[in-house]
């Protein structure tokens, strides 16, 4: 993602506060080991990329292609870096 | 790992067993259509009520095959008791299904590496495996390019393309399921090196103590890592105790040096399919290389957008509801109609046949008007789950539970809760098995424990004969039945939210889940799938109308029949043999109890009859008013409804005022009257402790909402 360039070492935040039609790169995640592993399991882990499509109280994530609801308390669990609007 | 050298299984029996397995979303119950037709049995896995599909399918030389259908997954890892039976049937770990001779994975092509990670861990299995390339069109209208062929020649396995929804790829399909030689896969990949002594002990013991062949025993020694709760449900093998005294070991040393053994066994598998990814798949040229799938996503998020939208999604949602029960009241109509002239031809001809007696009046008002009273709702029924597998085909159930999300959290579930309450408006049976895909033991029992107040397709007959009797004008207006019937369903929904929010502050109380649910992309309605789902589930009520309801029907008839007072003359009021019957001595026995409820021990003997069955409702009314069988076309409903509207209490007052009417309505949206929705929680949740609970919960608010609501009324002057 070249995009990721045009900013400047954004810190990683959770996705809850990613805004809405940015993506990001998953860094790490919290929560308890199944939700991890879990998530994981559906090609959410570390390194994959996230659009947040939208959403404010569950949010709308597509990873890979696939879109996924996910509860803020969910979203608060999984690190991301920004890396730019959605191409 | 490679399995090459291991020798491939003797030709299958005469009838090969082969197991379908897929993510959820993948296309797999119309594959299994697709192949089996109509050869297919439905029911259950003993002790969980996970579905249990098991069809007939053909080769292309005409051999049998059977072929199982297990519940989608993501994870052989299960976190839900229908994954775990999908990962016990293939494991052999279930006495009850025979272990799969081989496996057909179904996985979606426009999505095909998180596909690829439940078919990597299936072919660690080392048996025999088809791989199907789903939604084929689909992946080529994203730009995707799947080669199938290299796919083939990495796995060693035959990778068959197909469009399951468009028949296309089923001969291909059913060619290499004919073929006797299914080559074993060719399947390497690093097991991370920290684990792989773990792996290698646990194998070792799960070969000596458990029976199991190595490379079975492989795979289950990698899933035993990273199964950290492992669901265990009824009817599957439990662990022997030397390997869960290992297991625990290494656990207990990974806890202690911090290694993430879960982590690193998903981070290694992802490894591998990425390189199987990076070799099969072409993405679309330049250009939107950042997501390949953009091109189907615009059209999703263009409908997500409106669908999910804070305001118009609630707008449309409340729109699709409105359209639904207006549906169910409009269009049964005329089935509706057809149904009562069959009954009616019917009642007729056998009337004729037999002579006047006992034995007539048990056929014709016991049997007939029993099974009748409900059968006629059938039109009803298949209206609301054509509804329902609409929403459920066209990928909206998902955005429904999305936006239920927020709502569901009040109360401390998550949107997951919310699919099984709707399906509950049909039947509580399926919404309960529907509660399997809750991920979190609690959160499943508390759905489990408020699914009965939504109202279900038995209450509907109930609801509209007591509607009927209230209105008291022949020329009822659609919109005072609507409003009415809104009010009960809005009822019982705020009863089953107010009990989970009550339930999970107390009894089961926990942390809020934790939801990540798919959002399927949107597709026009499979019309088939819809139709065959409805006939399923419609085939299930007309069986239970033909055996559970006909049974009662006559014992009802025989208790509200026998014994015959003691001087029976000719023309004495029913009401007195009545009086003398069983039933009438039980409806008098808990008058004192219903009675502050405003109702007498006639309405007494319905209540205490439909707690067999809440329809039966109707038909111990028929038969406790005497209502004829009717020898032209009228309905039956209107007579019995103009026979409610004439009963009368001792002192001549009628008996089914508007107000009773209405506190009989209300005890039947709390109360749980249901023997078949016991006996599925009482399997669901292994034991009398959960159903004798919701029985005598739900029972006791009924009783409390009737009581205010009536003396509320009376004080009122109603």
């Amino acid at each position: 993602m070249s995009a990721s360039l045009a900013r400047l070492h954004p810190e990683p935040l959770p996705l809850c506060q990613l805004p809405a039609g940015e993506s990001g790169r998953v860094r790490a995640l919290s929560g308890e080991t199944a939700f991890c592993q879990r998530i994981r399991e559906m090609g959410f882990g570390e390194r994959a990329f996230v659009t947040k499509v939208g959403g404010r109280g569950p949010f709308i994530c597509v990873v890979n292609g696939c879109r996924l609801a996910l509860s803020h308390d969910a979203a608060a669990c999984i690190l991301v870096e920004p890396t730019g609007l959605r191409s | 790992m490679s399995t090459t050298s291991s020798p491939a299984p003797a030709a299958p029996r005469s009838a090969p067993v082969y197991a379908l397995v897929g993510n959820p979303n993948c296309g797999k119950s119309t594959l299994f259509n697709a192949l089996t037709g109509l050869k297919q049995k439905v029911g259950n896995y003993p002790g969980v009520t996970v579905e249990r599909k098991v069809g007939t399918a053909y080769t292309q030389h005409g051999q049998p095959l059977t072929l199982i259908d297990l519940p989608g997954a993501y994870s052989l890892a299960a976190r839900s008791p229908d994954e775990a039976v999908t990962r016990d049937v293939l494991l052999g770990r279930r006495a009850d299904t025979p272990t799969p001779d081989r496996i057909i994975c179904i996985a979606d092509a426009t999505n095909l590496e998180r596909n690829l990670y439940l078919v990597h861990q299936v072919l660690d299995l080392g048996r025999p495996v088809v791989l199907v390339l789903n939604m084929m069109d689909l992946a080529a209208q994203a730009g995707l390019t799947v080669r199938a062929d290299r796919l083939s020649r990495e796995l060693g396995i035959p990778v068959i393309p197909c469009e399951a929804a468009h028949g296309k790829g089923l001969i291909e399909l059913k060619l290499a399921l004919s073929r006797p030689d299914l080559p074993l896969p060719r399947h390497a990949w690093d097991i991370p090196a920290p684990l792989a002594p773990a792996v290698a002990e646990l194998q070792a013991s799960l070969s000596a103590h458990e029976g199991k062949g190595p490379l079975v025993a492989r795979a289950e020694a990698l899933l035993l890592l990273t199964d950290p709760d492992p669901v265990r449900v009824a009817g599957s093998t439990p662990l022997s105790a030397a390997t869960t005294r290992i297991l625990e070991s290494w656990k207990t040393r990974w806890t202690a040096d911090a290694t993430d053994s879960s982590g690193m066994l998903v981070a290694a598998r992802y490894d591998a399919i990425g390189r199987l990814a990076r070799e099969a798949i072409v993405p679309p040229a330049a250009g939107t290389a950042a997501n390949p799938a953009d091109a189907t996503l615009a059209l999703s998020d263009r409908i997500d957008a409106v669908v999910t939208h804070p305001l118009w999604g609630w707008v449309i949602f409340a729109g699709i509801m409105a359209a639904m029960f207006l549906g169910i009241f409009t269009l049964a109509g005329i089935p509706m109609g057809w149904i009562e002239s069959l009954m009616g031809w019917l009642g007729e001809h056998v009337s004729a046949l037999i002579p006047p007696g006992d034995f007539h009046d048990l056929v014709i008002d016991g049997a007939l008007a029993g099974v009748g009273g409900v059968i006629i709702f059938l039109p009803q029924i298949l209206i609301l789950f054509f509804f329902i597998g609409l929403l459920e085909s066209t990928g909206y159930m998902a955005r429904a539970a999305f936006i239920m999300d927020r709502v569901m959290s009040r109360v401390g579930l998550n949107g997951k809760s919310f699919i099984p309450l709707l399906s509950s408006y049909a039947c509580a049976i399926p919404g309960i098995m529907a509660a399997r895909t809750i991920e979190e033991p609690k959160d499943r029992l508390a759905t489990i424990l408020v699914a009965p107040f939504m109202s279900c397709s038995a209450r509907l007959p109930v609801y509209l004969l007591l509607i009927a009797a209230l209105v008291s004008s022949d020329e009822v207006p659609l919109g005072t039945q609507v409003g009415l019937m809104l009010l009960m369903y809005f009822l019982g929904t705020a009863g089953a939210f107010a009990f989970a929010w009550l339930f999970k502050k107390t009894l089961l109380r926990g942390a809020p889940p934790l939801m990540i649910m798919e959002l399927p992309p949107y597709r026009l309605p499979r019309l088939r799938d819809v139709a065959w789902q409805m006939w399923e589930r419609g085939a299930v009520f007309v069986k239970r109308a033909g055996t559970v309801i006909l049974a009662l029907s006559i014992v009802l008839w025989f208790l509200a029949n026998f014994p015959k007072p003691p001087a029976a003359s000719e023309g004495e009021p029913p009401v007195d043999a009545l009086a003398h019957s069983y039933a009438g001595r039980a409806g008098h026995a808990i008058e004192p109890l219903i009675a502050p409820l405003g109702f007498d021990w006639r309405i007494g003997i319905g209540l205490i009859q439909s707690f067999a069955a809440r329809e039966v409702f109707n038909s111990s009314m028929g038969v406790i008013f005497a209502v004829e069988e009717s020898e032209d076309e009228t309905a039956n409903q209107s007579h019995l409804r103009d026979a409610l509207r004439g009963a009368a209490r001792p002192d001549g007052t009628p008996l089914f005022t508007p107000l009773v009417c209405l506190s009989l309505m209300v005890f039947y949206v709390f109360a749980m009257q249901c023997i078949s929705t016991i006996a599925v929680v009482k399997r669901e949740t292994a034991g009398w402790k959960w159903p004798l609970f919701q029985l005598a919960y739900m029972t006791g608010t009924a009783w409390l909402a009737s009581f205010v609501l009536y003396q509320v009324g009376r004080a009122l002057g109603f």
